[in-house]
């Protein structure tokens, strides 16, 4: 973990959080906190509740019980906090979610623009800066749908970027992409953990969490079974369920 | 072995082969492709026999040399065609009415040219047109000798009519299908429901319902003119299925991406203006223009309320004993004027699907 000498705001605490899908118990009594730049790293088999705990972290899903308090900031009805929420934590999707019917270049600065208010020169130079950070600048003025699957997923963590998050969050980034795409999306993961972003990635590249994770949750049936650093989780695993999985996505 | 990457594709046949595979390939097949040839070259010369060959174009013969000729009597277009045009407009003032109609024309094609695609331009373009409509036709000011609007008639009401109809319809239709998608089940469910109920119900019981039950219900400074009442119900009935068309265009925008722009931090008005709405018009595009095409033909229905549109003030114009027998070639004469409308907007339509194809593989 992190240690500053200020008494820091942790990025995310979570306590406590419930979740139902009608009857169905989906997340129960999580208890979390993420300090500022740490990366974590979350996995567990499908089904297991990984997605849905951090799109509570953006309200995509509200929570049923308990508290989230990110940035400082509960998240609860207040629609501004919600919005002001949003502005500081970017989400990247499995699918992407690129604007179809935007060049790169717009998808890039629109909500920069709306959201932000900074003039589009501004904007785009902006937009320019992080598209090259993701290495895909000569993209810019195509339309996503021209683009392979690592090129709109880049396109999408720079579309993030440009809203200069505190916090990124990653839902299965690599998990529609053809495998040889897979590795440049990944670098550009571990060239933001190296600037010292907020990165909470869900997501089954073991190699990643090995080389980039401050700590890695294993969840299951809507419970984090095993919170660890990489060498202890890898190493070492305490729970019967996490050695399990692992035996299971390692095992060839 | 030759180089497979210099293979070239086969070249394309001949049109005459072709013609020949595609029908004349078996006895049969080139016996069937001759009988409808046969057909075709009978029906045509059928027409152009009557519309042309053996038609009447004199400008000034009488009645009846016209109705002895075997063809066409188009006489009675050039004498009658300010009826047809301008239906009961006083004959002194028809400029006004040909002058509002160019109005109108210029206002639908500058709304249709991408580069007035902007709120403001948008609102300049119908706030001026409709204005210079309205002072044109109706008159009062400027020296303008003032005409009811149960005097105005023809082409000019069929496009005031569709028109006012769309201006006000499309935007309702999109507070439609923006209600029926809302979180709150009050508002949802009571929109389905007036959507339902307003799609239950013929156009023609609207309009009269519009134009005969409401007055009796609205105190009198509520109820506006007759024709403003029935444009109303008009523009109510276009909304309903213009928002049912809209719904179905944003059902097939995938719910990642309303997602996506609010991780941005984007606000409901942003989404759905820059995200969700261009996306479900570009899906909703064949349906709206439908629907267009439809609601301008439909204008004709205003005739059960007392209204001379363009089909009526045709009525007109072949009714007045004398020229009874012409009406084929008054109903001709209306039908290219709805051809060239309908045309000219399918056409557009098709020019816009081209347009925002950009982006999609």
């Amino acid at each position: 973990m992190t240690s500053t000498d200020q008494l820091p705001t942790p990025a995310v605490s979570i306590q406590g959080m419930q979740k139902f899908y009608g009857s169905f118990h989906a997340l129960k009594n999580i208890d979390l906190t993420v300090e500022k730049g740490e990366k974590l790293v979350i996995c567990g088999p499908s089904g297991s509740g990984k997605s849905t705990m951090i799109r509570c972290i953006n309200r995509l899903e509200e929570h049923d019980g308990g508290r989230i308090t990110v940035l400082g900031t509960e998240l609860n009805d207040d629609v501004g906090n919600i919005d002001g929420i949003r502005r500081e934590v970017g989400m990247v999707f499995q699918h992407f979610n690129l604007f179809p019917h935007m060049t790169v270049l717009e998808n890039c600065v629109l909500a920069p623009m709306l959201v932000r208010k900074i003039p589009r020169a501004q904007a785009e130079a902006a937009a320019m800066r992080y598209l090259e950070k993701v290495r895909i600048p000569e993209q810019a003025r195509k339309y996503p749908g021209q683009l392979s699957g690592g090129q709109q997923q880049r396109v999408a963590i720079a579309r993030s970027l440009c809203m200069e998050p505190e916090i990124l969050l990653f839902d299965e980034p690599t998990s529609a992409l053809d495998p040889e795409m897979i590795a440049e999306v990944l670098d550009v993961m571990v060239s933001l953990a190296s600037d010292g972003m907020t990165m909470i990635c869900v997501t089954h590249e073991m190699g990643f969490a090995r080389r980039v994770a401050d700590r890695v949750i294993f969840m299951d049936a809507g419970e984090i079974v095993e919170m660890a650093d990489p060498e202890t989780f890898f190493g070492d695993p305490k729970n019967e369920r996490t050695k399990k999985f692992l035996s299971q996505i390692l095992g060839h | 072995m030759s180089d497979p990457s210099l293979a070239s594709p086969p070249a394309p046949p001949g049109r005459l082969i072709d013609l020949r595979r595609r029908y004349f390939r078996t006895p049969v097949q080139a016996a069937i492709s001759l009988a409808c040839l046969g057909l075709l070259a009978w029906l045509a010369w059928g027409v152009l026999n009557w519309a042309v060959f053996s038609a009447e174009f004199s400008a000034d013969a009488s009645p009846e040399t016209c109705r002895a000729g075997a063809g066409a009597c188009w006489t009675v277009i050039a004498q009658r065609w300010r009826i047809i045009l301008f239906g009961l407009y006083p004959y002194d003032e028809q400029w006004r009415s040909a002058l509002a109609c160019v109005v109108v024309v210029a206002m639908i094609v500058l709304s249709c040219l991408p580069s007035f695609w902007s709120g403001l331009r948008l609102a300049a373009v119908w706030v001026l047109g409709t204005a210079a409509f309205y002072i044109l036709m109706k008159g009062g000011i400027f020296g303008l000798r003032q005409i009811g609007e149960d005097q105005w008639g023809g082409l000019a009401l069929t496009l005031f009519i569709f028109v006012a109809t769309c201006l006000i319809g499309f935007p309702l239709s999109i507070v439609f299908a923006l209600m029926r998608r809302s979180k709150l089940p009050v508002i949802s469910h009571g929109i389905g429901l007036v959507i339902d109920a307003v799609r239950s119900l013929p156009l023609l019981s609207i309009l009269f319902a519009f134009a005969v039950v409401v007055p009796f219900m609205l105190p009198d400074f509520l109820q506006g003119g007759r024709l403003y009442r029935v444009i109303c119900g008009a523009a109510l009935f276009f909304a309903a299925y213009q928002a049912e068309i809209i719904r179905g265009g944003l059902q097939g925008v995938a719910r990642g991406q309303e997602e996506a722009a609010m991780s941005l931090g984007m606000s409901y008005r942003h989404r759905v203006g820059k995200i969700l709405l261009p996306q479900a018009m570009r899906n909703a595009l064949p349906a709206t223009i439908n629907q267009f095409v439809i609601s301008f033909k439909e204008t004709s229905l205003v005739i059960v309320v007392g209204f001379f549109e363009i089909l009526a003030s045709g009525n007109a114009a072949y009714g007045t004993g004398e020229w009874t027998f012409a009406y084929r070639e008054v109903y001709a004469f209306i039908a290219l004027i709805y051809f060239t409308f309908v045309f000219s907007l399918s056409r557009y339509g098709a020019y816009l699907e081209r347009r925002m194809a950009v982006g999609t593989r």
